[in-house]
């Protein structure tokens, strides 16, 4: 059975359909209830974020860093401020280097609770988005004093962070990293170890290493596929070879396994907050010659890449010396891995479609930008 | 030491860079007949694609292929340069999968031609849209030597005169200049 047969139906999933998580349009080909083709159709979210970098100032164009990607806004901000850092050469204080790993690492969490959420909640069970909400609704309150908002954050500058953190801020946070501690076994007793759930997912959409290297797959998607990737230690940027953690990886490459893999993170992630926590050291949270809104990045290119919750996140900066930069490209994770989906819905039912798009963890407007 | 890969490969101009500083090991120059053979090179060397931009600079197009290893701080940019008025690069799709949408996005920002692309269609902007919006005007485009830097120099053709002083085009803008 091909695309274009009579026997096929075409169906139209979005782009405003609940599961796809903002206005994603994907084109199915059924024979029956299998998927002849699926296309993914994205520009519904299109706002010409690297455009706008070519008309503002380098550092008016921090901004638009937290809406490019509102889950995992300091991922963005923290790949954006390292392009500019490594350009200039800008060192960063020790102590904002503990704040970016703490706050980043917080955010990772809060983004991986929205994920968890929706996709169990795209699956059929309603209570667990609930859960996982009580919890992310938690770290935004320990976000929210010090960067000055719950969502869209732009906290980090080029030469450190806006401001300081205070010590109840610390404390706060290994409040809530033993707290969460203990609610992660209660996810696994609620969600992974029930049964419809794991029909659903284990055995969906099986990802190869060798389809993940053709597309350009990253993050959890990757680590599902059992090949530890992680640009926090393959290319180690600010602290992070100073802290004991592990990468989570998973065999089966599986819906199952990238759902897997978020949820252990979730635990490195806090193991990495309370070593950074107990460890900061006292000193400036951003360097005496921070570059103001007129500054002029030097001459050059430059390409720098973070771990964000979704996977690889890249920023290539091109400056002839001006106030804006010439030209800046995102890379965004979500991009590479939806751009795999068509290959890996084919074959599968309908019903899979769901979970795997759920287990790829999309964020729209990161994928349009 | 150039990397096993390299080995035999044409390029127009080979960069030794520093990776601290730009975050690139090796940045290459290609006309556009050698780019499949560097794509399939480095698939098979064990990169994957991280991203395709382009750049419009005053001496053409400028795509820019980022690759990079799983294993270890590598990261390779190939780069092509084309005439504003035919903007022809062939399409690695064939090696990866993912340039498809990548090429797409080129191609609705610059205009830039993605030849034997099965699906060149526009990815991100309104299927009517005419306007690449990434096209900077005449005045604003800047010179290749002025805007990148081609870090050590391990190799070059003799006709890649792109980051010498004194080429055919700065020349040309000087005698406009008086």
């Amino acid at each position: 059975m091909t695309e274009g047969d009579e026997q096929t139906l075409i169906i139209n999933m979005g782009p405003q359909h609940p599961s796809t998580h903002g206005v994603l349009r994907v084109v199915l080909v059924l024979d029956g209830e299998y998927i002849v083709s699926a296309t993914p159709v994205i520009g519904y979210l299109h706002r010409m974020h690297e455009k706008m970098a070519e008309n503002r100032t380098c550092l008016q164009y921090m901004p638009n860093m937290g809406r490019v990607d509102y889950l995992n806004p300091l991922g963005w901000n923290w790949a954006y401020v390292g392009a500019l850092e490594r350009l200039a050469g800008i060192e960063v204080p020790e102590r904002a280097e503990f704040i970016r790993v703490i706050t980043g690492e917080l955010n990772r969490i809060s983004s991986h609770l929205v994920w968890f959420g929706a996709y169990i909640l795209d699956l059929g069970a309603f209570t667990p988005i609930m859960y996982a909400f009580e919890d992310r609704e938690k770290i935004l309150d320990l976000l929210q004093p010090i960067s000055g908002s719950r969502l869209t954050y732009s906290f980090f500058r080029p030469g450190g962070v806006a401001t300081d953190v205070t010590d109840s801020f610390l404390k706060d946070t290994l409040v809530f990293v033993k707290y969460m501690r203990d609610r992660l076994p209660m996810y696994r007793d609620l969600v992974t170890d029930n049964i419809i759930f794991r029909k659903r997912c284990e055995g969906v959409g099986v990802l190869s290493l060798e389809m993940c290297q053709r597309y350009g797959a990253t993050g959890p998607v990757i680590r599902g596929s059992n090949r530890p990737y992680d640009i926090r230690k393959a290319e180690p940027y600010s602290i992070y070879d100073r802290f004991d953690y592990q990468i989570p990886v998973d065999e089966k490459g599986d819906a199952m396994g990238r759902y897997r893999v978020r949820m252990a993170e979730m635990a490195e992630s806090l193991n990495i907050i309370e070593q950074a926590v107990n460890r900061i050291p006292e000193g400036d949270h951003i360097v005496k010659k921070a570059p103001k809104p007129r500054w002029k990045a030097p001459k050059g290119e430059v390409y720098f890449a973070v771990e964000g919750a979704r996977g690889k996140i890249g920023v290539y900066l091109i400056s002839d010396g001006d106030k804006h930069p010439y030209r800046v490209k995102l890379r965004s994770p979500g991009f590479s891995n939806l751009s795999a989906f068509g290959e890996l819905a084919k074959g599968h039912l309908l019903q899979d479609a769901v979970s795997i798009l759920g287990s790829l963890d999309l964020v729209i407007p990161e994928i349009d930008r | 030491m150039t990397p096993e890969w390299m080995d035999g490969l044409k390029t127009l101009c080979k960069c030794r860079h520093t990776f601290k500083k730009t975050g690139v090991t090796w940045g290459l120059f290609l006309s556009p007949d050698t780019l499949v053979d560097a794509a399939r090179r480095l698939f098979q060397s064990g990169f994957f694609l991280e991203d395709i931009s382009a750049l419009d600079s005053a001496n053409g197009f400028v795509a820019v292929y980022h690759l990079s290893a799983y294993s270890g701080v590598d990261r390779v940019a190939l780069h092509v340069i084309v005439p504003h008025d035919d903007p022809q690069i062939p399409s690695i799709s064939a090696v990866y999968s993912g340039a498809l949408w990548h090429e797409r996005e080129a191609m609705d920002f610059f205009g830039i031609q993605f030849t034997s692309h099965p699906d060149p269609k526009p990815l991100l902007l309104p299927e009517d849209m005419t306007e690449h919006p990434l096209i900077k005007e005449d005045k604003d485009r800047v010179l290749l030597k002025d805007l990148l830097d081609p870090g050590e120099i391990v190799e070059r053709d003799p006709d890649f005169l792109f980051f010498e002083e004194s080429n055919s085009l700065t020349e040309e803008s000087k005698s406009e200049g008086q």
